[in-house]
């Protein structure tokens, strides 16, 4: 069962994380936006305040002494106020300037409403430095500008900016690191979980996560998941039990009748025709036991090492006059001193098995290969034959109990030897797998090698 | 040599199982005597001089493969047969490295038992023998240059072929069965689908008939093998 390998990059976690982050994020940046908005307008608000209180200043010295008063009160004005800050200048009817912080009239700049009511404003540039403020043409012909800076107010607005992208780059940093963080900690408790479905799905009922279940959702879920398997597990058991039983319980009475048979006289190949059915049934019935008594081993317990080159080689050597005799070419390509910690004749069973059916399904001309060498940390125990082959319909079920092909029903047998394999090689921490070929059968076997010392 | 009838003690407590092992024993010319527990079958043992001492597994009182060491270590030169119905292979294997001399499951085919109490009955009257060459007429096996000839005329035969030739031998006359073979010969204690023993006797006997120009291996209906070289002999 190969395991795909889940990167945290396509975790739903993650995912959920940064949706839930960004909508918190867009949410910070409308309040942000808000703000930001009622301070402009604010300071807007403070402007046109202290222009209209300087213009109602402006507008009392006007009322009381007229041009001079105006005169003397924009010197005064100007002489404490720096040009950057706000802009005041009054002059003739002939254009010589008479007061103010401006040598001249700005260009561009046309006079526009009367006396000094605050409406209407406008805004000038000058030395690229916003003002805004009025243009005047008093009467008589005197022309008066008072602006203010529009400036100061500008850099708080553009450090407000700055603040608030900075703000956001911290939240899209620190949502990128909590969803890393979630998906982590969901990702590995998930995978967890997922391994312990991959281990079941490969035929390990009995898994289970080990240390205790938190007392969170992931915990619930573990609990569940454990749950289920446990019934399917004693399901399982139940109905392994329950042929066993049957094997078991039916073995003996046949035994029986096959007694009482070969006392009978006369007849005798009926009897001997009987006989053989007999021996046929108690067969299946022990393939059940063999296979359920190699499912429940588990564990190393029992193993020794087994010399598998030499084994595979006396199996090959018992099944190759078979092999000749039916008119079939078989080959053995076995490497030397492939060591495996195993049980002997389960073992032999396996390759007896495994030989059998090759040469049960091959027809005279076709030609069988063992092979076993090492393959990486394992060795390789490989059959394949130039056969019919495994008809894809029962591909998937080819391990399971009984499986035969509709095709093969004029061939002895009963479907319980690559069960048996199956179970074997699950006994010893052996994969099997049936790679695809373009001619006949092929199955593989990678048994954990025992390394030498 | 005339050799007194030997003694079988069954240790076995089911009453139906035991008769049928005395009746087996019997049949062979054996004087029987039973046990109905794992300490009165270890007294028994103990206090007669036994060929063959049948052990059940599952006794009261004890595992009847607990008992061999026991035996043994009580000067006993009881060959031991374990029948008992923890039959599956790994049991089998467990008894035989435990020091028993053979394993048949329960419930047994009598025919299956009798040839087991054969050989080891045969096996206890070869061990004063101990000659290299082993002739049955005209066909002689060389035990140690591993040949077989019959007359001045070299049979060869594969090296597995010769193991299955001198099994045979050991049990001349005797029927010795397909799972015998497979256990003694092939060392492999499962039940194959197909019986590949077959082929290799038939080859073995194919080359011997050729040689001899007569039968030396017989089929025993149902049952197995018997070599007999000088049955047809005339």
């Amino acid at each position: 069962m190969s395991r795909p390998h889940r990167s945290l990059a396509t975790s739903a976690s993650l995912r959920v994380t940064l949706a839930v982050a960004a909508g918190i994020i867009v949410l910070s940046l409308g309040a942000m936006a808000v703000q930001y908005r009622i301070t402009a307008r604010a300071l807007e608000a403070r402007q046109d305040g202290l222009l209209a209180a300087e213009l109602d200043a402006y507008a009392q010295f006007y009322e009381q002494r007229r041009i001079p008063g105006l005169r003397e009160a924009i010197d005064a004005r100007s002489a404490v106020t720096p040009r950057d800050q706000a802009l005041y200048l009054l002059q003739d009817r002939n254009g010589t300037t008479l007061a103010g912080n401006l040598p001249d009239w700005p260009q561009g700049v046309r006079a526009q409403g009367t006396l000094f009511a605050t409406a209407p404003a406008q805004d000038l540039v000058l030395d690229g430095t916003t003002y805004r403020g009025v243009a005047r043409d008093l009467p008589g012909g005197f022309p008066f500008l008072a602006a203010r800076s529009l400036a100061p107010d500008a850099a708080t607005l553009a450090q407000l900016r700055g603040t608030i992208l900075r703000v956001l780059v911290a939240l899209v940093a620190l949502s990128l690191v909590a969803g890393w963080l979630v998906a982590r900690a969901a990702v590995g408790r998930i995978d967890r979980l997922n391994a312990l479905a991959d281990r079941v799905a490969g035929g390990e009922l009995s898994a289970r996560l080990p240390g205790p279940r938190a007392a969170d959702e992931f915990g619930a879920l573990e609990g569940h998941v454990h749950a289920m398997l446990d019934r399917i597990e004693a399901l399982n058991r139940a109905t392994h039990r329950l042929s066993d039983s049957i094997a078991h319980e039916l073995r003996t009475p046949l035994n029986r009748i096959r007694q009482r048979l070969s006392r009978l006289t006369g007849q005798d190949e009926e009897l001997a025709a009987i006989d053989a059915e007999m021996a046929g049934a108690i067969r299946i019935f022990d393939s059940l036991l063999d296979i359920s008594s190699a499912e429940a081993a588990a564990g190393t317990s029992g193993l020794v090492p087994v010399d598998f080159s030499a084994l595979a080689a006396e199996v090959f050597d018992l099944y190759a006059p078979l092999a000749e005799d039916k008119g079939l070419t078989a080959t053995a390509d076995i490497a030397p001193d492939c060591t495996i910690l195993g049980e002997r004749n389960l073992l032999a069973q396996l390759v007896s098995n495994l030989l059998d059916n090759a040469i049960k399904f091959c027809a005279p001309g076709d030609s069988i290969a063992l092979s076993l060498g090492p393959d990486g940390p394992a060795h390789r125990l490989a059959i394949s034959d130039t056969g019919p082959g495994v008809p894809s319909e029962i591909r998937d079920a080819a391990f399971d109990r009984f499986t035969r092909a509709e095709r093969d029903r004029g061939i002895a047998g009963h479907g319980l030897g690559l069960a048996l394999v199956q179970a074997i090689a699950t006994r010893h921490g052996a994969r099997v797998t049936l790679p695809d070929t373009a001619r006949g059968f092929r199955i593989e076997v990678s048994w954990p090698a025992l390394p030498r010392d | 040599m005339d050799h007194p009838a030997p003694r079988i003690l069954i240790v076995e407590d089911d009453a139906d199982a035991a008769q049928a092992i005395a009746e087996a024993a019997q049949d062979l010319g054996a004087l029987t005597e039973r046990a109905a527990t794992f300490d009165a079958g270890l007294a028994a043992a103990g206090a007669g001089d036994h060929a063959v001492i049948v052990f059940d597994r599952m006794l009261p009182g004890g595992d009847g493969i607990d008992a061999i060491a026991r035996i043994r270590a009580a000067g006993s030169t009881a060959l031991v047969l374990v029948v008992s119905a923890l039959g599956r292979a790994a049991n089998k294997i467990e008894g035989l490295e435990k020091g028993a001399d053979d394993y048949l499951a329960k419930p047994f085919d009598p025919e299956e038992l009798r040839a087991r109490l054969r050989a080891l009955l045969r096996r206890r009257q070869m061990q004063v023998i101990d000659n290299d060459l082993v002739a049955f007429g005209e066909l002689q096996i060389r035990l140690k240059a591993r040949t077989v000839h019959v007359g001045q005329a070299h049979v060869p035969v594969s090296p597995k072929e010769f193991e299955l030739i001198s099994y045979f031998a050991r049990n001349a006359g005797e029927t010795v069965t397909r799972m015998q073979l497979l256990e003694n010969v092939w060392n492999l204690h499962f039940d194959p689908q197909t019986n590949v023993v077959d082929v290799h006797v038939g080859r073995l006997r194919r080359k011997l008939e050729q040689a001899a120009g007569r039968a030396v291996i017989h089929t025993d209906r149902g049952a197995g093998y018997v070599f007999d070289p000088q049955r047809d002999a005339g």
